[in-house]
């Protein structure tokens, strides 16, 4: 397999598979890149706007509402924790307490703070408590970013 | 290694409750017999309440210890009382049970959450530089 990379400024991330047969090792690769191809609808003031997972910093439950966190803006999403886990199944989103999910592609950071609290360190600065009951959800996003 | 000794764990449990199902059939609900059950409901409980206080509280590691231990020891001391297993006024030796088995526990857990901290953040860094080797 021949793996080229270039960097085009000022345009949308754009992934090209050329196969010579459409075979199992290029279906899975395909699978692999749809399925971290993945965006969710945020509402804001009344309009609705997609965003792209890489955009996301992390997603929090506050009182049965679920919000969607980028690095600037809050948006609002009409549906569960669990929905959102479904549709990022292979992406870097993992969940961190029962409240948050977080994005490890903007990890910069995870500490143990005083009282052996954990704590994640995003790259935009924004600290986020993590249960350690799932470090082992995040180790498991790295390993898989490993293969 | 750790799978191993999980394994057996998970293995032997299955042969207990297997070999003594088998010796009710036969010989009805002895006194032994009914401990091997008793401890199997004790250990679902008690593996049922720590769920439920992971899944609920999102506490530092010796606080969410000193919780478990005490929500643990009412739970042991409960259904020791029920089962007979010892007399109210011995009821402290439940204290030294439960403390010896969350001591060992707190120990081995502080390792773990240290190793997998650490991981995780040797991690980011190779990410990082791959990141930088990348733009390079």
């Amino acid at each position: 397999m021949i793996i080229e990379k270039r960097q085009v400024k000022d345009q949308p991330l754009k992934v090209v598979v050329e196969y010579p047969e459409w075979d199992d090792s290029a279906e899975r690769l395909m699978h692999r890149i749809e399925s971290m191809n993945v965006s969710l609808p945020g509402r804001t003031e009344g309009s609705t706007v997609s965003i792209d997972i890489a955009e996301l910093y992390y997603i929090e439950n506050v009182e049965r509402k679920v919000f969607l966190y980028t690095r600037n803006d809050v948006y609002r999403y009409d549906g569960t924790m669990a929905d959102i886990e479904k549709a990022a199944a292979d992406t870097g989103l993992v969940r961190i307490s029962r409240t948050c999910i977080m994005n490890t592609m903007h990890l910069r950071e995870i500490r143990q703070i005083r009282n052996s609290h954990l704590e994640a360190m995003l790259d935009n600065d924004e600290k986020l408590i993590v249960s350690r009951k799932y470090l082992q959800d995040i180790k498991k996003v790295f390993r898989r970013e490993r293969i | 290694m750790k799978k191993v000794l999980k394994d057996t764990c998970i293995l032997s449990a299955l042969m207990i409750i297997c070999v003594f199902a088998v010796s009710v059939i036969w010989s009805g609900f002895t006194a032994e017999i009914l401990l091997v059950f008793e401890l199997f409901l004790l250990a679902f409980i008690i593996s049922v309440t720590l769920f439920l206080t992971d899944e609920w509280t999102s506490l530092p590691i010796a606080a969410d210890y000193i919780v478990k231990f005490f929500a643990v020891s009412g739970i042991v001391m409960l259904f020791g009382f029920i089962a007979g297993w010892f007399y109210p006024s011995n009821f402290w030796m439940v204290f030294i049970y439960v403390g010896a088995v969350f001591a060992a526990a707190y120990f081995l857990d502080s390792i773990k959450t240290k190793r997998d901290v650490e991981f995780i953040n040797e991690q980011i860094l190779s990410r990082q530089s791959r990141k930088t080797d990348d733009e390079k």
